[in-house]
């Protein structure tokens, strides 16, 4: 009796041990969800995310990650289809007036939401007005239309203050159409965490930090898509994690994946590296705005001689073991008006000094310059090496790196020194937002380059509501900021994808976008 | 013992208001939000009138004084981001944390009073050296590479749990992990193993010496039972209060475990926050994992008062 009381911790224990067991192994191998063995058959395209979706919803996902995912359950007026053209969408047809300030839409009549509300003009003018709202992160985008009107059940007008070759773009990127009367019966709150739309999938589940799990929209209409069941999206933050994911067959498709992993991925069976050029320059500015103003970096051949002075090749083959393109300018392979005859400078040290010296500093200069830390892959190593090189021409360059929330406040207050290094990316195929930011004027909060020419030439662009035209001014812009540099053109980044074999027809634009309706699995 | 247990009190609510100020001025000295939230087109004009809207022109005394005082009625701000309630964010994410939690605590009671009490109990043999040696990896092997390696072996080699996320099935009307919650856990525990292998160690060698053990001893009494009985018995005591105090910091979220394996849990949460400056979030996140850090320590303090007159009359 006695030694039974004794032993209790012991056996206390051994059930412990026991329970514990059974919670490990007893559970390994059975369906972890109650349904799922029912429906074993329906395809499943299981995509990683980088990051968590703030929401699912075009004008407030605040990452591409969460655009993204929004696009697979809305549809906007109009959309950019895979070769660049913009196409219709919801809208069947439009027509633009002379003046360029009224575009009117002729919207489709057979859509319908996911919940089963029929979609018209009233939806399209909703969107619109909650556009405006100050918490809307794209406000912009709807601002630019200064009045929306319903001429009949199934045509709309927009009103444009100033005529804005962008708008049918801005459409594309942030306006998803949502239906008026959910919205007003569920609100704000309600709408973002259950989203209905007219997409390909409709919303399933959203599992804070765990999964969104999307399903075929059977009443989409588009004839044939979508091509899988299911969606079930998994934010996987390391990439590490994400490439293991991928080889152990628990995931199909997998992005923002490093050089490193890109080399194992090339190693592996059943799967295959997607990687292109994405359209995001990384660069260095020259600050004429504010503290750069009486710096040698004022004159044009200073500007040309540190554009000379850097072993670009090589730092892209040390830092990204070559997985890296270098860039002639702001306006990249891919972007509308691109001139490959505008090469970029070459590594010429010698010139470099040569340059100085016509300018005056034959014994270079001492200058201060700033990065972002640990904000881009590897960008501190590449900014050292900057510094390195312009070193052996005389340039003395004392750089210091901040923490980047604090780095992008005092880019906005105009309080970084004289030069600085960051990168600037565009989405709509075209470099007019790269160019707006970044030489577009007083205007532009995070500009450090003032140029008048610029300036006009980008306000030029927004004018041009014709495609060819536009494309002149972008090749002229390109070949301006050749040849007076306001920045030094590092390099545009390699994306790293990978996929399970068995995805088909899975196809990541250069600006990171992917639309899943065509995706199918084997 | 009344004033003993109201300065605690005391004591406690400080190191939480202390903790939330230090989180709330780290926060602020390094930028605001704004220039993040707004786009990069926006004008300085536009950026000013969000700083405004949102109360980031205002002094920091003030802001934080505004803070408190909300906090104090359940109303901890909302997050810009997921543009929800902050806390609301915070306690969907606890019971993914509580669970790698208990079953990672589970796992180091399991490993290191196993280890502590064949080292303690054999000192100075080989068996002691490694018991040791294990306890002082467990404390210093770095979490993050551990995961990783783990993922390899054992996700990616052996192919015996998936490398990534928190899957579950339904047992009795409860939502429980399966697998997916070893790997997680194993990296989650190692430290705690550690902690408890050497404190274990320590506890059974002092309490061999104690005198009713050798009385025990002489008085012809079986191994086994002078271990259950007399040595593990009052070795226990000690380990209570570092069990305790383990279980509150595995309770706040591990941020590199819960982000290597994507664990949907207050430490993936607040790694997202800090790297997003989704002020409100990383203060909510902040107040509640301090909440429990200090309010376990206050729990603890109050059991060891109750079992220790020493304290109780101090």
């Amino acid at each position: 009796m006695k030694n039974i009381k004794g032993n209790a911790l012991f056996i206390a224990f051994l059930v412990l041990l026991v329970l514990g067991m059974m919670l490990f192994t007893g559970c390994a191998g059975e369906p972890d969800e109650a349904g799922e063995e029912e429906v074993a058959s329906e395809s499943v395209l299981r995509v990683a995310l980088t990051t968590n979706p703030n929401t699912i919803e075009p004008a407030t996902g605040d990452t591409r990650t969460a655009s993204n995912v929004a696009w697979s359950i809305f549809n906007s007026l109009v959309w950019l289809n895979d070769e660049g053209v913009i196409v219709p969408s919801l809208a069947e047809d439009w027509t633009v007036s002379d003046d360029g300030l009224v575009y009117t839409f002729k919207l489709r009549e057979d859509i319908v939401f996911h919940n089963g509300y029929a979609f018209s003009a009233d939806d399209v003018v909703f969107t619109w007005e909650r556009g405006q709202g100050s918490d809307i992160t794209y406000r912009e985008d709807f601002l630019a239309v200064a009045q929306m009107n319903k001429i009949d059940e199934y045509t709309v007008e927009a009103v444009l203050d100033t005529p804005n070759a962008m708008l049918l773009l801005q459409m594309n990127e942030h306006w998803g159409i949502m239906s008026k009367q959910y919205h007003e019966e569920v609100g704000e709150e309600g709408y973002l965490q259950a989203p209905v739309g007219t997409g390909p999938f409709k919303f399933v589940e959203w599992r804070a930090g765990d999964r969104i799990v999307l399903e075929a929209f059977e009443d989409y209409f588009e004839e044939g898509y979508p091509k899988v069941d299911r969606i079930e999206y998994r934010p996987i933050p390391d990439s590490s994690t994400r490439f293991a994911a991928l080889v152990n067959d628990d995931i199909d498709i997998v992005s923002g994946l490093g050089p490193e992993q890109a080399d194992s991925v090339q190693a592996e069976e059943g799967v295959t590296l997607v990687t292109y050029p994405l359209d995001r320059v990384f660069y260095i500015t020259f600050n004429n705005m504010s503290t750069g103003i009486g710096t040698p970096i004022e004159d044009k051949l200073v500007r040309q001689a540190m554009s000379y002075a850097i072993d670009y090749q090589t730092i892209i083959d040390r830092i990204f073991d070559g997985y890296a393109e270098r860039t002639a300018g702001f306006i990249v392979s891919g972007n509308l008006g691109y001139d490959p005859s505008v090469e970029p400078y070459p590594y010429d040290p010698d010139r470099a000094k040569e340059l100085l010296a016509e300018a005056g500093y034959p014994d270079g200069f001492s200058i201060e310059m700033a990065g972002p830390s640990e904000t881009y892959i590897n960008f501190e190593q590449v900014l050292q090496a900057v510094v390195g090189y312009w070193g052996e021409v005389g340039i003395d360059v004392d750089l210091q790196f901040m923490e980047s929330g604090m780095f992008w406040t005092l880019q906005a207050n105009r309080e970084l020194p004289p030069l600085f290094g960051d990168s600037w990316s565009s989405s709509m195929g075209e470099a007019y937002p790269r160019l707006l930011g970044s030489v577009g004027g007083e205007d532009a909060s995070y500009a450090a380059w003032l140029d008048p020419v610029l300036v006009d030439l980008v306000k030029e662009i927004q004018l041009s509501a014709d495609q060819f035209d536009r494309a002149d001014v972008y090749t002229e812009i390109l070949r301006y900021m050749h040849e007076d540099p306001p920045f030094i053109y590092l390099y545009q980044p390699t994306a790293f994808e990978a996929i399970n074999n068995r995805v088909k027809d899975y196809n990541p634009r250069v600006s990171e976008q992917y639309y899943l309706k065509g995706v199918s699995v084997e | 013992m009344l004033k003993y247990l109201l300065s605690r009190m005391f004591y406690s609510v400080a190191l939480l208001f202390g903790v939330l100020f230090l989180v709330f001025m780290l926060l602020h000295i390094t930028g605001d939000p704004v220039s993040l939230m707004v786009s990069r087109h926006a004008t300085p004009a536009e950026i000013e009138a969000l700083r405004q809207e949102l109360g980031f022109d205002r002094p920091l005394l003030v802001q934080f004084a505004e803070f408190v005082k909300n906090a104090l009625q359940g109303d901890f701000g909302r997050s810009f981001r997921y543009r929800q309630p902050a806390m609301d964010l915070v306690v969907q994410r606890i019971p993914a944390t509580i669970e790698l939690a208990s079953v990672a605590l589970f796992m180091a009671i399991l490993m290191g009073v196993t280890i502590g009490i064949l080292g303690g109990s054999n000192p100075n043999t080989a068996l002691d050296s490694i018991a040791r040696g294990l306890g002082l990896l467990g404390q210093t092997i770095p979490t993050f590479w551990l995961g990783l390696i783990l993922i390899i072996i054992f996700s990616l080699n052996l192919g015996w749990f998936p490398a990534y996320g928190r899957e579950t099935f339904k047992f009795i009307g409860l939502t429980l992990p399966n697998k997916s919650i070893i790997l997680p856990a194993f990296a989650l525990s190692l430290f705690t193993t550690g902690q408890l292998a050497r404190f274990t160690r320590s506890a059974v060698l002092e309490v061999m010496n104690e005198e009713y053990v050798t009385t025990a001893r002489s008085k012809g009494l079986k191994k086994m039972r002078i271990y259950s009985r007399y040595i593990l018995k009052n070795s226990a005591i000690p380990l209570i209060s570092i069990i305790g105090v383990q279980f509150s910091y595995l309770l706040s979220g591990s941020i590199y475990i819960e982000t290597i394996f994507s664990w949907p849990g207050l430490g993936n949460l607040l790694a997202e926050a800090v790297s997003t400056r989704d002020f409100f979030l990383v203060q909510a996140t902040a107040f509640f994992t301090s909440f429990v850090v200090i309010g376990l320590h206050l729990v603890t303090d109050i059991i060891y008062m109750l079992v220790d007159p020493r304290i109780r009359y101090r």
